[in-house]
């Protein structure tokens, strides 16, 4: 590896760590907000459930992600 | 037994003895933050890591060509030539381990192997310019990397969870620093135990037991894999402490967005190509969450101290790569390898005797840090 795609490589380990790294950490995040209820608990029933749906959803996402990291490790 | 196969016997069980550095010194990359923030027992966490890096090994066993390929050049590297850089390695390993500091046991490596073949094979058998792009430029830039990603992470998890209950959040991140933890533990096993498992074939394809070009028996795959593992499981107590306690006081969104960062930039680094080490990106990772924690405190002289460990880790490596080559060189034959080797373990014991004065264990790990790694209550005793 000389050192233009080096420096290459280097954006792409930035954006790629950006996006795992905050991206999913993130959306961890948002996930435990949504199924503590403290978003909608001033909503109704149908409210309530939707915020654990879309909190479900948040924990999907990482999951995904963390076996996309998986497979990275496998396929190298 | 002729002196070929006794000198490849040593250079084996050397290798071995690094890999099971290489795991202890490295526990705290993966488990600092989950045990400083009581996500999982002390005892637990190390095995856990330990069964990871286990697993870990098994996992890709497309081992990277040779040890400090493309930095030296590869005719230059005698069995003797990797009996000294594992070595010097080794001593480094133990030496950070004892002042309970987080250094790159990859360069510690790369050091030993580069001072061996600098004083065995002269200037001209090192490669200058690999040694910048491939270690150099990339110890530089992944703790930074790692800085800025952990900061950002940190910031917006405690901005997004503020209004979260205590105890949900404590749950909830719980659960993810373990996630986050063991997908950097199996990331680890992958990575390191594959580098003494190249540094083993490579060592049996020069006594030509194998053929040039081979991969690695399972018997090596399975003693690397054991030995980082073991490693890991004695758990580097004192290395934790410095990372769970010493450089920042973490709590688990911290240590969930740490491990976080971590993992996505180790991940990211190696599917591009990019060699980086796991324990600066580590590091780097805890350093920005206490960065991204409104009113947490960084404890800069540790960073300093732990940044000045990286940069001398290869000259100094080095420097007993080079001595431990002279050494078998001056004394000549078996007779030298033996003498070397028998120096390296009684520095090996005399360090851990010396750490035995004042232990940093499971059960003392988490000691409330009062400005060094012995804690207070080992101290009074």
């Amino acid at each position: 590896m000389n050192l233009v795609e080096e420096v290459d490589a280097l954006w792409k380990v930035l954006l790629a760590g950006m996006l795992g790294g905050v991206g999913l950490v993130t959306l961890y995040a948002f996930g435990l907000l949504m199924v503590s209820g403290r978003v909608t608990e001033n909503g109704g029933t149908f409210a309530r459930v939707m915020g654990r749906a879309v909190g479900g959803a948040c924990f999907t996402v990482v999951l995904v992600g963390a076996g996309v990291g998986l497979y990275v490790i496998l396929a190298k | 037994m002729d002196a070929n196969t006794l000198l490849l016997g040593v250079v084996v069980l050397t290798a071995l003895a690094f890999d099971f550095t290489n795991g202890f010194h490295d526990t705290a990359n993966a488990m600092a933050t989950s045990i400083t923030t009581g996500a999982l027992r002390p005892r637990i966490a190390v095995a856990l890591s330990a069964v990871l890096n286990f697993a870990g090994a098994f996992l890709s066993l497309k081992v990277a060509a040779t040890i400090a390929s493309g930095i030296v050049e590869t005719g230059a590297v005698t069995l003797t030539v990797v009996f000294s850089g594992l070595v010097g390695g080794l001593a480094w390993n133990l030496l950070t381990w004892y002042f309970g500091l987080p250094s790159s046991s990859s360069h510690a490596l790369i050091g030993g192997v580069v001072g061996a073949t600098l004083i065995a094979a002269g200037t001209s058998a090192v490669k200058a310019d690999g040694l910048v792009t491939k270690v150099i430029l990339p110890a530089v830039l992944s703790p930074v990397f790692a800085i800025m990603v952990a900061t950002v992470g940190t910031f917006l998890v405690y901005r997004i969870t503020a209004r979260v209950p205590e105890g949900t959040r404590f749950r909830g991140f719980r659960i993810g620093q373990i996630g986050s933890a063991s997908l950097v533990s199996l990331a680890h096993g992958t990575n390191d135990a594959q580098k003494t498992m190249g540094v083993i074939t490579l060592a049996l394809i020069a006594a030509d037991v194998l053929r040039p070009g081979s991969g690695p028996p399972f018997w090596v795959i399975a003693a690397c894999a054991l030995s980082i593992s073991l490693g890991t499981y004695l758990g580097g107590w004192r290395i934790i402490r410095t990372l769970g306690k010493g450089l920042t006081e973490i709590q688990s969104p911290q240590g969930f967005s740490a491990e976080g960062s971590s993992a996505a930039v180790i991940l990211a680094a190696s599917h591009f190509g990019f060699p980086l080490s796991t324990t600066h990106v580590c590091s780097g990772s805890i350093m920005g969450s206490g960065v991204g924690k409104r009113l947490a405190e960084v404890r800069w002289g540790i960073a300093g101290r732990m940044a000045a460990a990286w940069v001398i880790t290869i000259p100094a490596a080095a420097l007993v790569g080079a001595g431990a080559w002279k050494g078998t060189d001056v004394i000549g034959g078996m007779g030298g390898v033996t003498a070397v080797f028998a120096l390296a373990v009684a520095f090996a014991g005399a360090l851990f005797m010396a750490a035995r004065r004042v232990p940093v264990t499971h059960d003392n790990v988490n000691e409330t840090w009062t400005g060094t790694l012995a804690p207070e209550r080992e101290r009074a005793a």
